[in-house]
């Protein structure tokens, strides 16, 4: 709870610091504030918040340890907005202040008890984005991205509302223990519990982009200023999972019969479609929106692993890993492309040569993304496997296939900057401090959660 | 002990990539003999009452996986083939000035940690893991050093390597998941699940997948002819002389001993393949123009020998296999280096472009013999005794494959022998007329392969014996 008001109040004084114009300032007090918020949770809930709104959050070990993952995917995507954002003038307090509070709708979805606040936290996540994905206004692809991600969210949250209703009509309450409660007495004979639990499951799965509800995805994530898609491909898929399993595990395990099919079906659709589209893309950005599209396919491999005790903590590693990558990635396309202006994979092309620091971080994260051993994506993608191997190995060795499909996309990456010639203008590329900085750090992260991945388990499950 | 076969190579190759120190060549040069150094140090050890000189470290004990290295026979061995043969690569590296050098003896020297981690790991993972590392930096050196369309040849390579190994980690995972209580990726552990026939079977099948890729063993060769030729003379002698070993090794400890319940099934059907790679292989040797694709071909045929005889699983095809993959190692990295040497005098591998070398290059001649012999597996060089005891061993499994198999002396004699005729004797052109003998760090290089070829020939009980304990105790534990 700390943490959220320290981040409602970050963003209204990046909001009104804003008005300064000074870049530096905003930016500042958007990390600390970020840097805070990851410190309070961190070092544990305090006492005495809960019980005013237990009936609505909890801030148990689960809703700490995927925090940790969202407040630090967003702290170093502020560490690069440094650059990220260079052009903006009056509206860089605005993109500042909804970024955070998109992170704080994030953080109501991680700690809720109850269908009122998962609804408010998708909201609050998603409203920001949309005016956020629009913020190039001189660009028509921004507009097109904020309108096709308003109009599908939109519709997406209204099938939610319904789904949300239907259970409510169902179990008679919002409270998600008490519909379990509910659910595992009439799971098989009422229809319109099975119902809502499908328009939640559709809901859900438009917002985490899986198939086949992941047409938005692409071209909102193409259109988007670079820092905002960084966003979305990070916090938003952990908050939106996290909430999925939240759900999953304690309102509707006992109703599983109903949901895991079409879960499982739309898991290995999701998986298979994003990888064989994502080897025909160009754009890099469009290639890494496929590639969270994939990512989310695996991801809902945890979601039908809901009764094994370790599934969240799988869940947890892979965001983690995946986020940290995904920035990476993300830094080295924004120093590299918007000073050649050129957004496809040629862009990166003889970046060994010049700027090898650069390649070597691009190489290491797609590596990391694809599951190549020892990166932590190997790790993440390993511990997910193992839990749910048992029940459903058919879909395991469906997505070790894909991994493989994956490969040979990511390896693009790499080829281009290490195996292509760049140009002579490759060596005016500047890579500023503060990105520097940031991925010198999220660097020292992913070797630690290398060399010891058992570091993210126990740090965040203390109590 | 074990650990530092690992961090030697891995702080050097550190060393190298990111601090960039002048002496580059001597450094990579002092970490493979520093390694040599231990392996020769470790044969003192007893092996006989199983794994001896082991290292363990918490890793994630949660789920069952530990940082377990630990030394046996079969794994002595491994790593005298590693590094007996690394300082020699590194050595026949020197001829060439590459670009960019910190870098490739960096990925160099980091593949030899990752190759020497395979085989000391006593954890399913932790070999998966180093298994997957090997691939990067050779990945990097067939890219950034190599021939000719490079680029896409080696991704074909690092992509039907990588699936392949995932079908592994699948069976592995499969039989993780089946050892009591809280799971354990331990050897010990793993191997005394206990599988049902049907499982098993699909279980094997994994392993087999992923090693087939790796030898490898028809029909799952395609990639081997091109990225050998694809890749630098460094690259392919580690890919030949050790890399396509993990696969016999993960043969002999990972496969066989997990899945026992499922060989009398399938090891017919591997034997066949095997054998069938080991003729078409040969055919194929016969009709080649380029030295360096020859001798990739020659490579499938040899390995896939070492193969039959590892599936047939009896003494004389173990220990055949082990003294083999030594021998077969040295030699081909010998051959290697001799296609290198003619490479860089005449500009091309055609055999057709050559002739005649022998008069003017004695020296060379002699040497090239002695390397050529060994791979023909002629008595008294260190080929024979590995192809006697493996053709024993196949034999013993089935009269007919054994034949079949014995087929590879003759193959190879062809091929061997048509190949130095057309490169060494008959008329000299202007080419090859001018061709000059070796420099001093050639004759070192290919004197040190041919007294190993001579000495090994006429003394291979040395070897035999440091296996022979280890041998008995796997035959033993796995009952087929």
């Amino acid at each position: 709870m700390t943490a959220l008001l320290i981040l409602f109040f970050t963003a209204l004084a990046a909001l009104f610091a804003g008005l300064s114009k000074n870049r530096k300032s905003v930016q500042t007090i958007s990390l600390a504030g970020s840097l805070l918020a990851l410190a309070s949770v961190v070092t544990g809930p305090v006492r005495g918040w809960d019980d005013m709104y237990a009936s609505m959050f909890v801030f148990n070990d689960y809703a700490m340890a995927f925090s940790v993952v969202a407040i630090l995917s967003a702290a170093l995507i502020l560490g690069l907005s440094g650059w990220g954002f260079r052009t903006l003038t009056s509206t860089l307090g605005d993109n500042y202040g909804l970024l955070l509070f998109s992170l704080c709708g994030a953080l109501c979805m991680f700690s809720y008890t109850n269908l009122v606040m998962l609804f408010l936290g998708i909201e609050i996540l998603s409203i920001p984005l949309y005016v956020l994905a629009g913020s190039r206004r001189d660009d028509l692809r921004s507009n097109e991205a904020a309108l096709k991600y308003f109009l599908m969210g939109s519709f997406a949250t209204g099938i939610l509302l319904f789904g949300i209703a239907l259970v409510y009509g169902s179990t008679a309450s919002f409270d998600l223990s008490a519909i379990g409660a509910a659910a595992a007495q009439s799971a098989s004979s009422s229809n319109m519990l099975k119902v809502g639990i499908l328009l939640l499951v559709v809901g859900l799965s438009f917002k985490v982009s899986a198939a086949p509800f992941h047409f938005w995805a692409p071209d909102v994530y193409t259109g988007s200023p670079n820092l905002v898609t960084a966003f979305m491909a990070t916090v938003v898929k952990t908050a939106g999972f996290a909430a999925f399993f939240t759900l999953f595990a304690t309102a509707f395990a006992p109703a599983a019969s109903v949901w895991t099919l079409p879960v499982s079906i739309i898991a290995g659709l999701t998986m298979t479609l994003a990888n064989t589209t994502a080897l025909f893309q160009d754009n890099f950005k469009r290639m890494m929106a496929y590639s969270s599209i994939a990512h989310a396919g695996y991801l809902l491999l945890a979601i039908l692993s809901v009764e094994n005790t370790s599934a969240d903590r799988a869940l947890m590693f892979y965001l983690l890993s995946y986020s940290i990558a995904t920035i990476c990635a993300f830094a080295v396309y924004i120093v590299v492309s918007e000073q050649k202006e050129d957004e496809t994979f040629s862009a990166f092309n003889g970046l060994g040569k010049s700027h090898p620091f650069l390649a070597l971080v691009l190489a290491i994260s797609v590596l990391s993304l694809a599951g190549v051993p020892p990166f932590p994506g190997f790790f993440g993608k390993y511990f997910l496997f193992t839990a749910v191997f048992e029940k459903y190995p058919a879909l395991v060795v469906l997505a070790v296939i894909n991994s493989a499909i994956s490969i040979y996309y990511y390896f693009k990456v790499i080829i281009a900057a290490y195996f292509h010639k760049g140009s002579e203008s490759d060596t005016a590329v500047v890579i500023p401090g503060g990105i520097r900085l940031t991925v010198a750090v999220a660097l020292i992260l992913t070797a630690v959660l290398s060399a010891a991945p058992y570091l993210a388990f126990t740090l965040f499950f203390r109590h | 002990m074990s650990l530092s076969f690992i961090l030697i190579p891995f702080v050097a190759a550190a060393l190298l990539l990111l601090a960039r120190p002048a002496a580059t060549r001597q450094l990579a040069l002092l970490a493979t003999l520093a390694n040599l150094a231990v392996t020769v140090y470790c044969f003192g050890c007893d092996y006989s009452q199983g794994m001896n000189c082991t290292f363990q470290a918490p890793w994630l004990p949660e789920a069952g996986i530990s940082f377990s290295l630990g030394m046996d026979g079969v794994t002595l061995l491994m790593l005298l083939l590693t590094n007996l043969v690394s300082p020699l690569i590194v050595y026949g590296s020197w001829s060439r000035t590459y670009e960019n050098e910190p870098r490739y003896y960096g990925l160099i020297l980091l593949m030899i940690g990752a190759l020497n981690g395979v085989f000391l790991a006593t954890d399913g993972l932790l070999f998966y893991i180093f298994y997957e590392l090997a691939l990067i930096p050779i990945y990097f050196i067939c890219a950034i050093w190599g021939g000719q369309d490079r680029i896409r040849i080696t991704l074909k390579f690092f992509i039907y390597t990588f699936v392949g190994s995932l079908f592994m980690l699948l069976s592995l995972l499969y039989v993780y998941l089946q050892t009591p209580g809280g799971h354990s990726f331990a050897w010990s552990e793993l191997v005394n699940v206990q599988l049902p026939a049907g499982t098993a079977l699909w279980v094997m099948l994994g392993f087999f997948i992923a090693f087939a890729v790796k030898m490898p063993v028809f029909p799952l060769h395609t990639w081997q002819p091109d990225t050998y030729v694809a890749a630098p003379t460094g690259g392919t002698m580690l890919l030949s002389g050790i890399m396509l070993k993990m696969g016999t090794y993960g043969v002999i400890r990972w496969m066989m001993p997990l899945a026992p319940e499922a060989a009398h099934t399938l090891t017919p059907i591997f034997i066949t393949l095997a054998i069938t790679g080991i003729v078409y292989a040969s055919i194929i040797a016969v009709k080649q123009t380029d030295f360096k694709r020859l001798i990739a071909y020659s490579s499938i045929a040899h390995v896939g020998l070492i193969a039959a005889g590892i599936f047939a699983w009896n003494k004389a095809g173990l220990q055949g296999s082990l003294i083999q993959m030594l021998n077969h190692g040295i030699n081909v990295v010998g051959l290697f280096y001799i296609s290198d040497l003619i490479e860089r005098r005449m500009g091309t591998r055609t055999l057709g472009d050559m002739g005649g070398i022998a008069k003017s290059a004695p020296v060379f001649a002699t040497l090239f013999m002695i390397v050529m012999l060994g791979s023909v597996a002629v008595p008294l060089t260190n080929g024979f005794p590995g192809e006697f005891l493996l053709l024993n061993g196949v034999w013993n499994y089935n009269f007919w494959a054994g034949l079949i198999a014995g087929l590879t002396i003759i193959f190879g004699a062809v091929y061997m022998l048509r190949a130095y005729g057309l490169a060494m004797f008959g008329e000299p052109g202007e080419q090859t007329s001018g061709f000059a003998d070796l420099n001093t760090q050639e004759r070192i290089m290919l004197g040190a392969i041919s007294l190993l070829v001579i000495i090994l020939g006429f003394f291979p009980g040395f070897i035999l014996n440091l296996t022979d304990s280890t041998v008995n105790r796997i035959l033993g534990a796995v009952q087929l």
